[in-house]
């Protein structure tokens, strides 16, 4: 198999979780996630010699992702909108369509309030990533993940629910 | 149960990633890799024509206009090169390190980047500058009125919009430490 094929192999398995994690850390904007998204893919072209195995190529991946959106976030601050806070303030509804949408929304926000770390592992959770690969991506111990994710997962459900 | 219903959300959503195409993507890397590649090229042929020419006025006279040419070179030089080097260490970084580890890099980083920003920078700035004013006399001496005027205004102005453009950059990058420190 040839260098672009496996490349594309790679794109059809990652682009999606990737552009998922890139619309956490872009507050739910999905021209600065595209962009991010697109952004991580040049960098793993770029540097495909530099992955050595000592690491799952999953790892790598979610890595130059995380740090990609990190590094990045100061070219698209001027693009953000403002959270809208009386979002946080309306109970959850299960309803409709709209409902749903305005959930996400509401998910978006709290997700901003949460640090850069923790926004980082819950977002890599969320898109069902194992918690080993988690860690290691991180640099956090599996131990201490396991606490930490159950905080925020505590704290995320709780700040959707009641917007605190 | 609850934890579910966060599950189920995320999930919710609707994926509008499939924009783009791995051979797009392979092009853009390309394109951008020649883009630098160009940029560095044009870059190190001005630097060694102008080189050559202090070298080729010192051999005749090593006098003031030597001198300001020296100093616009080398500091102009510096700071493009720090900032090569900074950027490419940054994306070295992006590739090598958890993401612990790199918010930490960007912590340090900033740092650096404040430094250079509001020492290194002005410093440069300065050197250029008085390299500048130093071969002014040399210009009149050899152009006409016309062309002086146009050089003297052409200079400090394009010294002048080039000064706000950093200023604008440091602003911005500061802005981003900020919110990283948060």
């Amino acid at each position: 198999m040839n260098i672009e094929n496996q490349f594309t192999d790679l794109y059809n398995t990652y682009a999606p979780k990737v552009y998922k994690l890139c619309l956490g850390y872009a507050s739910g904007v999905d021209e600065i996630a595209k962009e991010w998204q697109q952004e991580t893919f040049i960098k793993i072209w770029k540097h495909r010699n530099s992955f050595k195995g000592d690491a799952s190529i999953s790892t790598w991946i979610y890595r130059i992702a995380i740090n990609t959106c990190l590094g990045y976030l100061r070219k698209s601050n001027r693009k953000f909108q403002p959270i809208n806070e009386n979002i946080l303030t309306t109970p959850m509804d299960s309803s409709s369509e709209t409902s749903t949408d305005k959930d996400i929304q509401k998910m978006y926000s709290c997700i901003d309030q949460l640090t850069k770390n923790n926004k980082t592992l819950i977002l890599l959770e969320l898109e069902e990533i194992p918690q080993a690969t988690i860690a290691e991506t991180t640099g956090i111990s599996h131990g201490a993940l396991r606490t930490r994710l159950s905080r925020i997962r505590k704290a995320l459900l709780k700040c959707i629910t009641n917007g605190k | 149960m609850e934890n579910d219903k966060l599950n189920q959300l995320w999930k919710s959503q609707k994926d509008n990633s499939n924009t783009n195409t791995p051979e797009n993507i392979i092009k853009l890397a390309q394109k951008q890799r020649n883009g630098q590649f160009l940029s560095i090229t044009i870059l190190s042929i001005t630097i060694v024509i102008l080189i050559a020419y202090t070298i080729y006025c010192s051999v005749y006279e090593w006098n003031n206009f030597t001198i300001g040419l020296l100093l616009m070179i080398t500091s102009l030089t510096f700071r493009i090169a720090l900032e090569t080097l900074s950027l490419y260490k940054k994306e070295q970084q992006i590739i090598a390190l958890n993401s612990k580890a790199f918010q930490n890099y960007l912590g340090t980083h900033f740092k650096i980047r404040k430094m250079i920003n509001y020492g290194v920078t002005p410093m440069c700035f300065i050197i250029y500058t008085y390299g500048f004013t130093l071969l002014l006399p040399y210009f009149k001496q050899e152009f006409s009125e016309g062309f002086y005027t146009y050089i003297l205004i052409s200079g400090f102005l394009s010294i002048f919009i080039i000064a706000i453009i950093v200023a604008f950059s440091i602003r911005k990058e500061n802005k981003f430490y900020e919110e990283l420190k948060g």
